[in-house]
């Protein structure tokens, strides 16, 4: 039978250190998958799964039993994830040539015919989806993924972030709204 | 009806409406409202999250091993000397005295009194060096924190570089790795006498990544490169020194506070 988290996590406070092993490859997935959303690379994803777990080991006498193992370390993940956008932003050499120039913005997404054109045009998408994401602020964009993505309520954003729920929310609108007009050129003319 | 604003029909796309039957009602009624909607669905529903890299199933057991020699092992908390009961058995004693308040004052009067001979004593005795003399020290002790600190830095630029590395970048590298080598085996036997186990370890697994990247006579060839990723686990260890830099930084900040403190000490 598999032993709860809530079991694991009294163990390993009782001096049993490799049992943390359970909850780390228990959670791991669904750790990296949050991560790799925010930070969207691979190498910087699976650098904030380890910060996660050791965070996590690190304060796991703050881990209150009423809550789930598994949602507070997904806030952790958010944490960690957003430090490393953040800690990335200064690192502003990524986005030379990968803005879009605005001409070539005006595609035609109604034609469904399959081939390289319909290839180049989805790369064309993808292209401009993630310059858009990029335009959003850390936590916006954070914000977006978590509600959108991630399919988490403003409750839950709001605790992931440690901001109040009124100002989670508005980081998802203010989102959508950016996300909007820089996907205008793509939406298709009746 | 008032029309709908974009956010109450971001809010009532997201299911987090409060009043999600009024805004239908709204939206089958009101042609305007229904189009902005449509186009509201449209924009979002393209905007879909990019396949996110598979993991394997022994993935959960690789970050663990990554992370395992830089957690500490809780300790059992281990109950309190049953020395409370003594002052349990004062309390009624105390409670049924009527002189209660009185045996009160006089314990703050010793406390106070015992208080003030103490600084008193203190300002005769001290000899004038001593603050200055546990500054120093502290000093030393923050030097040797922003020396080291500046090693793993450095430690942790190289194994950067290493995990990015082509083949036609191994001369920079092998010259700043044979230059970490020398201060590397200084450092780790000075950790070591100092008995910090963890530090020492991750210095010791350094030392040998060093050895291998700075003694290639033919350069770092891609076959190499992968072998010491494999084998040598260079990212395990590239975290290992991130986590220790931040120690190391912490330890060296709160030195500094603890100077910052004592600063007061050395006037007296």
């Amino acid at each position: 039978m598999e032993v709860n988290d809530h079991a694991t996590v009294r163990t390993v406070l009782g001096g049993d250190k490799e049992a943390y092993g359970t909850l780390v490859a228990r959670h791991s997935q669904n750790v990296f998958r949050v991560a790799f959303r925010i930070t969207g690379d691979e190498a910087d994803a699976d650098e904030v799964v380890q910060e996660t777990f050791l965070r996590g080991y690190q304060r796991l006498q703050s881990f209150e039993s009423r809550s789930e193992f598994g949602t507070w370390i997904y806030r952790i993940a958010v944490n960690c994830a957003l430090n490393m956008i953040n800690k990335r932003k200064l690192d502003a050499t990524y986005q030379i040539g990968e803005e879009t120039d605005p001409s070539q913005k005006q595609v035609q997404v109604a034609d469904t015919s399959a081939g390289p054109e319909r290839t180049l045009l989805s790369r064309e998408i993808e292209s401009l989806q993630a310059a858009a994401m990029r335009n959003l602020t850390a936590t916006e964009r954070t914000a977006f993924i978590l509600r959108h993505m991630e399919d988490r309520s403003t409750t839950e954003i709001a605790a992931a972030l440690e901001i109040a729920p009124n100002a989670a929310k508005q980081a998802v609108f203010r989102a959508v709204q950016k996300l909007r007009r820089s996907l205008a050129p793509l939406r298709v003319n009746p | 009806m008032k029309h709908l604003n974009e956010e109450e029909l971001i809010d009532y796309y997201y299911g987090e409406s409060e009043s999600p039957a009024a805004i239908d009602t709204h939206l089958r009624e009101c042609s305007g409202c229904a189009k902005d909607y449509a186009s509201l669905t449209s924009d979002l529903s393209a905007i879909v999250a990019a396949p996110t890299p598979t993991r394997d199933a022994d993935y959960g057991a690789k970050v663990w091993q990554s992370i395992r020699s830089s957690v500490p092992v809780y300790e059992v908390p281990r109950e309190a000397p049953r020395k409370r009961s003594s002052w349990f058995a004062l309390y009624p004693m105390l409670h049924s005295w009527s002189g209660g308040l009185a045996v009160a004052a006089a314990c703050l009067f010793v406390i106070a009194a015992a208080f003030f001979a103490g600084r008193l004593w203190e300002h005769r005795n001290t000899p004038p060096s001593l603050a200055n003399n546990v500054n120093g020290e502290q000093g030393k002790q923050r030097v040797v924190l922003v020396v080291l600190g500046d090693h793993l830095d450095r430690s942790e630029r190289l194994l950067v570089e290493l995990k990015h590395a082509g083949p036609s970048t191994e001369a920079p590298l092998q010259a700043e790795a044979r230059d970490l080598l020398s201060t590397n085996r200084l450092y780790r036997e000075s950790v070591k006498q100092a008995g910090d186990p963890a530090l020492a370890s991750a210095l010791d697994h350094l030392e040998r990544v060093l050895i291998e990247v700075s003694n290639q006579p033919a350069g770092l060839s891609q076959a190499k490169l992968d072998e010491l990723q494999k084998e040598m686990n260079t990212d395990g260890l590239l975290f290992e020194v991130r986590v220790l830099r931040s120690r190391v930084q912490e330890d060296g900040d709160s030195k500094r506070n603890v100077a910052a403190a004592t600063k007061g000490v050395s006037i007296l």
